[in-house]
């Protein structure tokens, strides 16, 4: 009875467009050109080495981050004497590899709507699983959009991996990956599933997930945002 | 008892230590290696001290004694803490061979050696008779879950033993913090457990300001409280959803995991990540704070308070809930003090301590008064707890922001650390006690890092706390627990 006085008083808490402009969310680090004077305090910053800074034909550097590899801690922007860095919040990052973009085909000629999906956790700091279960609740409610995660790898058409890759799971990993059937995906979520993030060089990592298991989608951050993994799926499943 | 009484009594044993007292509340004791035993059982019966860990560090070595692998030695640690008092005991001991076993004096000493031996030899346990079975879960779980290994040990209904293998995550990130310089550290330890991102943070601040014995101003000190009371709520928030999402009452379940979403989004607001990543630096902190800031803080609480009062009162009123969590999972309080639990897990359980009274950091002396303990140490006692906390965390936020009266202006100095200095931190994270020890070392680095992570000796009151309750309550029990996969294998 309680429930239903406080769900007539507070209304639906669930938001119509969950990829709103979120102007407080971190994104992309874009450069502006022809300011850089090749100072390299960014680079002596960045604890992953996403910053390369290429100097061309007419001494112009343009400074490049790899968003894949940034773990978005915005010190290279803080430290930026010039401040040609500049944190935009266009969580909207993530890309299909170019193996994703046949096997989207592939798979959306079969089933249009849905897409299942199983976690597995090789090793992230938990912030990763922590966005994946905020997913569910009631804010961005994943489960109308027909992205649901089942307990068993059989079911599942893709397989969602945050962390790097330990020596411990990365047996625990494939047997997964093979217990899936075919055609299968493969999502990276976090910077260290993809290229191994903050945790890369550790004794107890095995490898980067890129080198195990073919990855058909990458979801940049650190952690991503719900919105950044939502608009990462939506873009899988071609909803945009 | 005080650190010098603690002296005196033990110079009054004829001991011969050579002792130093360190950032005045450390105390290092030099000792032999055949003392250790003798001196584990006073600590423990006649100064009734906390033990809190061992750990090894590697030293270079010095004259007279015999050289080990590589020109160092090893050197065991094993640290006690004095609650009534604040203060830390570390004795230590060189020794050539392995560590020498506290196992029949200190139960969790166990867990410790294991990790210094390097022996991760195991062997799962058998059962036999009649309707015994066992059902192994892990590591990969069903739903959205860190990896580990659960082996039920099952008599027809009730579980007879419960062995849990953890370390799947383990990426070696005490090893790890030796290679980056001191400057950026703190995000490889606010990546130690997602979950505690601004306590870790904190730990490692608090750690530096130890070692170079400064002080940062009152402002600042609150807002780093607002910082981890906030980070307390979403928590206590998941928690509580979790539970009643376990019991199956979906309703309690899905409002809380919203208001853990507004308490996401509001941290996003004020520090422009929804893990507050990055936000408490040494010396200070790296937010600008304002009026406009504040007020947001303050309005969006003052909206969700009530609300989360009437759901915590909803699920409180209903049969169906407190059906499954009275009685369930019980930790006895003589059981939560072997295996040396802190937190909310040990409070409810009748363990009066807290981090946040005993060794108080930041503003907590003004803020913080008494601990909040329950003690039948069930299900239900740790949801009553964390309700409770949940409260708290309302208030001491409420009461941080009153000491903010001006504009903060983020502040991100340099640290330079000179050779051979050591602390020890200990934070009250939203598991329990975290302890951290530093040495610094050569190039504005630190040579050694050792986390005692809280969920490293509470997981093993859950093996306690399953005994005789069925299968299916286990994810309940489990979910209240809500110990940390990864900052337990680090």
């Amino acid at each position: 009875m309680n429930n239903i006085f406080d769900r007539i008083k507070y209304g639906t808490e669930t938001i119509k467009d969950p990829l709103y402009n979120n102007e407080f969310s971190y994104g992309k680090i874009v450069a502006s050109e022809n300011i850089c004077n090749n100072c390299r305090a960014c680079m002596s910053v960045c604890t992953v080495g996403a910053i390369t800074i290429n100097t061309g034909d007419n001494d112009e550097n343009t400074v490049s981050i790899d968003n894949k590899k940034c773990i978005y801690c915005r010190n290279c922007v803080d430290i930026c004497p010039k401040s040609v860095l500049e944190m935009t919040s266009d969580y909207k990052m993530s890309e299909l590899e170019l193996v994703g973009e046949k096997l989207r085909e592939k798979i959306y000629k079969i089933y249009k709507r849905s897409l299942v999906l199983r976690v597995v956790d090789t090793g992230s700091c938990n912030a990763c699983m922590s966005e994946l279960s905020a997913l569910h609740n009631t804010f961005y409610d994943i489960s109308r959009y027909g992205i649901n995660v089942v307990p068993s790898p059989r079911h599942a058409d893709g397989l969602v991996v945050a962390g790097v890759v330990t020596k411990n799971m990365k047996e625990a990993l494939e047997k997964t990956y093979y217990a899936m059937a075919e055609p299968k995906i493969v999502i990276a979520v976090g910077s260290c599933a993809f290229n191994g993030g903050i945790f890369k060089d550790g004794d107890g990592v095995y490898d980067v997930l890129k080198n195990i298991l073919p990855v058909d989608l990458v979801i940049p951050g650190c952690p991503p945002s719900p919105q950044a993994i939502l608009f990462g799926l939506f873009k899988l499943m071609d909803k945009i | 008892m005080k650190i010098e009484d603690t002296i005196n009594s033990l110079k009054e044993l004829n001991f011969d230590l050579k002792y130093e007292v360190k950032n005045n509340n450390e105390l290092y004791v030099r000792i032999k290696a055949e003392q250790i035993r003798k001196i584990a059982l006073i600590c423990i019966d006649v100064f009734k001290f906390n033990y809190i860990c061992e750990f090894t560090t590697e030293r270079e070595n010095s004259e007279g004694e015999k050289p080990t692998i590589e020109g160092k030695e090893s050197i065991v640690n094993c640290m006690f803490s004095n609650s009534k008092q604040g203060y830390y005991v570390i004795w230590s001991y060189i020794t050539q061979k392995k560590p020498i076993s506290l196992q029949n004096l200190i139960s969790q000493s166990r867990l410790f050696q294991r990790e210094i031996n390097n022996d991760f030899d195991y062997k799962v346990k058998e059962v036999s008779g009649t309707d015994a079975y066992q059902i192994a879960v892990g590591p990969v779980h069903a739903g959205i879950i860190e990896p580990g290994h659960f082996r039920f040990s099952v008599m027809g209904e009730p579980i007879e033993n419960l062995e849990i293998r953890l370390m799947y995550k383990h990426r070696g990130i005490e090893k790890l913090c030796e290679d980056i310089n001191a400057n950026l550290l703190n995000l490889m330890f606010e990546r130690v457990s997602g979950e505690s991102t601004v306590a870790y943070g904190e730990a490692y601040a608090l750690l530096v300001e130890k070692l170079l014995n400064k002080e940062v101003g009152k402002e600042i000190k609150a807002l780093r409280i607002v910082l981890l009371e906030l980070e307390r709520m979403y928590n206590y928030m998941d928690d509580l959803g979790g539970i009643a999402n376990d019991v199956g009452y979906s309703y309690v379940a899905k409002k809380f995991g919203y208001f853990s979403e507004v308490i996401h989004q509001l941290c996003e607001r004020v520090t422009g990540s929804r893990f507050m990543r990055n936000g408490i630096v040494p010396f200070g902190i790296n937010i600008d704070f304002n009026e406009k800031k504040k007020k947001d803080i303050i309005d969006t609480l003052q909206s969700l308070k009530a609300r989360v009062n009437s759901i915590i009162k909803m699920s409180l009123n209903a049969v169906s809930f407190l059906d499954r969590v009275e009685d369930t999972g019980i930790v006895s309080s003589a059981m939560a003090k072997k295996f040396c639990m802190t937190g909310v897990v040990a409070r409810a359980s009748n363990l009066k301590y807290d981090v946040r009274v005993k060794f108080p950091y930041e503003l907590y002396k003004e803020i913080k008064k008494d601990i909040n303990i329950e003690t039948k140490g069930g299900v239900f006692e740790r949801y009553k707890l964390k309700a409770c906390e949940l409260k708290d965390a309302f208030n001491f936020v409420e009461k941080a922001l009153t000491y903010i009266n001006k504009d903060i202006k983020r502040d991100k100095q340099e640290i330079c650390l000179s050779e051979g200095l050591e602390a020890i931190v200990s934070v009250e994270t939203v598991k329990g006690e975290l302890v951290v020890y530093g040495l610094t070392g050569k190039d504005n680095k630190f040579s050694r890092i050792f986390f005692k992570t809280p969920s490293f000796t509470n997981w093993t009151g859950m093996t306690e706390a399953v005994l005789g309750e069925i299968v299916p309550d286990f994810p309940l029990i489990n979910k209240s627990f809500n110990m940390s996969y990864s900052e337990n294998d680090r």
